[in-house]
């Protein structure tokens, strides 16, 4: 299995700024530095490197060449993954894949993104014929359409997903890499009455986008062990979503690829959510985190407040949710913003949480969401479960 | 009484540029005709205009006129626009099934914050532009 033979040997993060005065190859520079000096591996050892897609390197459709020219990089294995922000997760599975291929041995995994500093981007997409024209802004436009019609199915109490981005800020006042802009104390309340964008979504559910960059580097399992490297996590499960139920021209908005995406990746585990020690969603909106909860199947469909009121998701409790503030309270570093989530799942494998770390560290579940679509919820779904390794 | 909604009809819009294969969307509203993407083979329509049929991959597709009527679906309420829309908030944008069995996204005109609802029926409203095709809204049937 592909998947369980790959090992992530080190990352490194650096912190979220509100907007970069370092350029975007400087932060790629200081994640490859500190891999280096944190696993022992030497620059001529790495010779695969796959990027997420960033905004700021959207002008130029040559960019992870570029980039590893930049850093000075040689490699056998080299490419960008540009499916939103499920880029991180699935760089982390096309890397394993490549490795397992044969492509490349150990890869460097760079995510990236200056976006608030430096946005090249001049989006290609539906947008112009058949949202813009309606003033519909766009993710907190579709998840206010979502928001909406999960009310009405199922009915919706603001104050549990208020609890949500309560927990998430507790654990940002805990995480140095936050932006400090958002290392402020909520309440419930704070939730409720911060102002509607789109409503029924509000300020306190949505990212706010920054600049930042996270970073592992990858090899096989045995390579890390020839190497002796102390540490290490493994992916055992995988999957990946794009465009769920797209031969439909009427969808439920509150379904997502994650039903497929998630069934993949615990039958792969062998493992079921409630085994999960720490989850790790993919936080661009505070529901879409409650939507996922039903989806990988912690909950039902509409059992997601009552699943919510029951659970304790601070890093002391029950099930721990995404311990560094998420992105919705450490930032979002633009189209890297999936890499926030997963980083800190290796972190807190790796026992390396520090003041925020979990006490059950037997697997972590992270997972991506990416791009916004017309009249859905998000274009792609993916879930990854991690362990320690051996 | 009700906070007063936008109906968003003084926003300055840029006529969109159509694609290949959505030309003829946008021709059809110069009429104020409403035409959608037909698979006779699946027997469905599809929305947004695409090159191929979603249900089977080919390009056999027809254009047929349909009647706009529908029901809300979802909604929601700009309370902060792009550029464009400041000053217009707030205004109304929604998700509309129509009766042939596809989902749209337009701005829904003359109705309340008071009357909106999921599974208001609803018909076309058409929204003149500069170079003479016609924006669809929808408005309380």
């Amino acid at each position: 299995m592909a998947l369980r033979d790959t090992a992530i040997v080190g990352f490194h993060e650096c912190k979220n700024v509100e907007k970069s005065e370092r350029d975007i190859w400087e932060l790629g520079a200081e994640i490859l530095d500190h891999l280096l000096t944190g696993t022992g591996f030497e620059k001529q050892e790495i010779d695969g490197l796959v990027l997420s897609a960033a905004m700021t390197g959207s002008a130029n459709p040559f960019w992870s060449q570029t980039t590893a020219d930049q850093l000075g990089l040689e490699l056998d294995f080299c490419q960008t993954v540009d499916i939103g922000g499920s880029s991180p997760l699935g760089a982390l599975a096309r890397a394993s894949a490549a490795i397992d291929a044969g492509l490349c041995t150990t890869a460097m995994l760079l995510f990236a993104d200056t976006q608030a500093a430096e946005n090249n981007s001049r989006m290609r997409s539906f947008n112009g014929e058949w949202t813009a024209p309606y003033g519909l802004l766009g993710p907190p436009g579709a998840f206010g359409l979502l928001s909406k019609r999960y009310e009405h199915l199922y009915g919706l109490d603001y104050r549990m997903l208020g609890k949500l981005a309560v927990a998430q800020r507790g654990h940002a006042l805990l995480n140095p890499n936050a932006v400090e802009k958002l290392r402020q104390p909520i309440t419930i309340d704070d939730y409720i009455n911060s102002r509607m964008i789109s409503e029924p979504i509000r300020l306190l559910d949505s990212v706010m986008v920054c600049d930042g960059a996270s970073g592992l580097l990858v090899t096989s399992r045995t390579r890390a062990k020839q190497k002796q490297i102390a540490k290490t996590v493994v992916p055992i499960g995988y999957g990946e979503r794009t465009n769920f139920r797209m031969s439909e021209s009427v969808v439920d908005v509150t379904q997502s690829g994650h039903l497929a995406a998630g069934k993949k990746a615990f039958a792969e585990a062998g493992l079921a959510a409630k085994d999960i020690c720490s989850f790790h969603p993919y936080d661009d909106f505070i529901i879409a985190m409650m939507i996922q909860m039903e989806m990988l199947g912690f909950c039902k469909p509409g059992q997601g407040c009552a699943f919510i009121k029951e659970h304790d998701f601070t890093h002391t409790g029950d099930l721990p949710l995404n311990t560094s503030g998420g992105q919705i309270s450490a930032g979002q570093p633009g189209l890297a913003g999936g890499g926030v989530n997963l980083v800190e799942a290796v972190r807190q494998l790796m026992g390396a949480g520090g003041a925020r770390q979990v006490k059950r560290t037997d697997n972590a579940l992270v997972t991506g969401i990416g791009g916004i679509p017309y009249g859905r919820n998000w274009a792609t779904s993916t879930a990854m479960i991690l362990t320690p390794g051996s | 009484m009700s906070e007063t909604v936008h109906d968003t009809t003084d926003v300055v819009r840029e006529p969109p540029m159509p694609r290949s294969f959505s030309r003829a969307y946008w021709e059809g509203t110069r009429q104020k005709k409403l035409v959608l993407q037909f698979d006779r083979k699946s027997g469905k329509y599809q929305f947004f205009p695409r090159p191929n049929s979603i249900f089977n991959g080919h390009r056999d597709l027809e254009w047929r006129e349909v009647s706009g009527l529908g029901e809300i679906f979802t909604y929601t309420i700009g309370r902060r626009g792009p550029p464009n829309f400041r000053g217009k908030e707030p205004y109304l944008i929604a998700t509309v099934t129509l009766d042939v069995g596809v989902n749209i996204i337009a701005n829904i005109v003359h109705c309340g914050l008071d009357k909106i609802a999921i599974g208001m029926k609803v018909k076309p409203y058409w929204q003149p532009l500069a170079n003479g095709t016609h924006l669809l809204m929808f408005e309380p049937a």
